[in-house]
């Protein structure tokens, strides 16, 4: 590709990101209907777009996953077990409807039950975890015993009925020193997300959008 | 004498033993009731007669399971007290979530004989792609205009219910029986003034609780099968929450024991280093 169209490439890449950025804030700041009406236009694209991307995703993992059963590259097995079940899953979805009874039952009775049974298996590893872990060798593994301890029998009913305190004392927890913590970390995230996507309109990050990036 | 550490299979079989010990004999361990969930009963116990409620949200069906005590519970009590029902799924297992949630309720005319007419009392309405937030706005300004046909493809415009439902104006109540809880308290709650309520499951109740601090009335949150049990108890069924309640109780019990005797071997063998 010669650099003129690279260059090309892009600036429209970049200009389709700063207007449809630009539209939708402008939504929140402005009253006026001709631009809500911009703002609920590009909505509607990125519903549009988010639909067209399982599709994508579909094809990337026949692209991919057939590609690594014909070299059989690791775990290949799986990949095919992974295809063949993709490809029985939707033509039975599209012939009795992703939300009929029968597909909902064979949906809850296969993948939901899988799901929740590996799910389950975590709460055997963590308690032999917890066994060998939470020993309470310094003031710091102390601290965190105790907490774990306390948010446990926040979730054990029976044994907060015999120790109303711990339940008080979990609620406290969760409410200033959690609630504190959490906030730092979204304001920090969201004061970094407002820089990012500066410098990505800028298009002073590496990536697609830097128009000399890459070339 | 040291104490010899245990191997991680005997604490299985140990955890084994008292998770089914209590499915096949349920013991009805009593469990305390939380302030929340009475406030939640009441709020759903006040709304008049046809208000429309909206379960919307997104999540990972397993993982919403949990959720499913407390949802389904509520689910019963709306369809006894005559409100409305549509769901706004944003994630696309939600879908079918919902339709699990409703089934399971057992309050379809058609298919149980219960209270509730599709497309009258409530609709289920498909996936809506575009991300919660952009969705839960774009919903909350139009539904007709977000989206336009039910889960079995019948324009919405047909349906009686969804003739009265338009934009936020119309809707009473939300309630989120998912993980994503935070997009719904950020558009629903903080941006368009509904009362958000989640059945949540409990690792998403210990991020998200303190959201009840921060918009006091506005968003409440059941803990996990706990907060479900509590809410069936308050409707009067013994569900999801009740069954599960002795295992959990066990082993919650059985997590600090193995934490106290890890503590008590780690002693016994230091006190054998010494010697």
């Amino acid at each position: 590709m010669s650099t003129t169209l690279a260059y090309i490439r892009a600036y429209i890449g970049r200009i389709v990101v700063v207007v449809c950025c630009l539209g939708i804030l402008a939504g929140y700041y402005f009253t006026s209907p001709t631009v809500g009406g911009v703002s609920d236009e590009l909505y509607t694209w990125n519903m549009c777009i988010s639909s067209f991307t399982l599709f994508v995703g579909l094809i990337t993992i026949f692209s991919r996953y057939g590609r690594s059963i014909i070299n059989r590259d690791t775990n290949w097995p799986f990949h095919l077990y992974c295809l063949v079940l993709i490809i029985i899953w939707i033509p039975f979805g599209f012939h009795y409807g992703i939300y009929a009874d029968l597909y909902q039952t064979a949906y809850l009775s296969t993948k939901i039950t899988l799901h929740i049974a590996i799910l389950g298996l975590l709460i055997f590893f963590m308690t032999s975890a917890l066994y060998r872990t939470f020993r309470i060798r310094s003031l710091r593994t102390a601290v965190l015993t105790f907490l774990a301890v306390v948010m446990i029998f926040l979730n054990a009913p029976y044994l907060r009925s015999y120790f109303p305190t711990a339940g008080d004392i979990a609620y406290w927890l969760l409410n200033n020193p959690q609630m504190s913590g959490a906030r730092a970390m979204v304001l920090c995230g969201g004061i970094g997300g407002i820089i990012l996507g500066i410098r990505i309109l800028l298009g002073h990050e590496k990536g697609a959008l830097r128009v000399t990036g890459g070339m | 004498m040291r104490l010899p550490e245990l191997k991680s299979e005997y604490i299985w079989a140990v955890m084994m033993i008292f998770f089914l010990i209590p499915a096949i004999h349920p013991i009805g361990l009593p469990f305390p009731m939380d302030p929340v969930t009475y406030e939640v009963y009441n709020i759903i116990e006040s709304l008049p007669e046809g208000s429309i409620v909206v379960m919307g949200g997104g999540g990972v069906f397993a993982f919403d399971l949990e959720s499913s005590a407390g949802m389904i519970a509520m689910i019963k009590q709306m369809a006894r007290k005559g409100l409305r029902l549509v769901t706004c799924p944003v994630w696309t297992e939600a879908p079918q979530f919902h339709k699990y949630v409703i089934d399971a309720a057992r309050v379809d005319k058609d298919k149980y004989g219960g209270p509730w007419e599709y497309g009258v009392d409530y609709v289920l309405l498909p996936y809506m792609p575009g991300g919660d937030m952009v969705v839960f706005d774009s919903f909350l300004k139009d539904v007709h205009a977000t989206v336009s046909v039910d889960l079995a493809g019948t324009p919405i415009d047909e349906l009686p219910l969804m003739q009265d439902l338009h934009d936020y104006h119309d809707i009473a109540l939300w309630i989120c029986p998912h993980w994503g809880f935070v997009s719904v308290i950020r558009i629903v709650a903080a941006q368009y003034g509904i009362t958000c309520i989640s059945p949540a499951q409990s690792t998403a109740y210990a991020f998200f609780s303190p959201f009840m601090e921060a918009y006091p009335g506005k968003v409440y949150m059941l803990n996990g099968y706990v907060g479900g049990a509590q809410y069936e108890a308050l409707v009067g069924i013994k569900g999801l929450g009740h069954k599960v309640m002795d295992s959990y109780a066990f082993a919650s019990t059985l997590i600090v024991l193995f934490i106290v005797l890890g503590n008590i071997t780690m002693l016994s063998r230091m006190g054998g280093e010494e010697e």
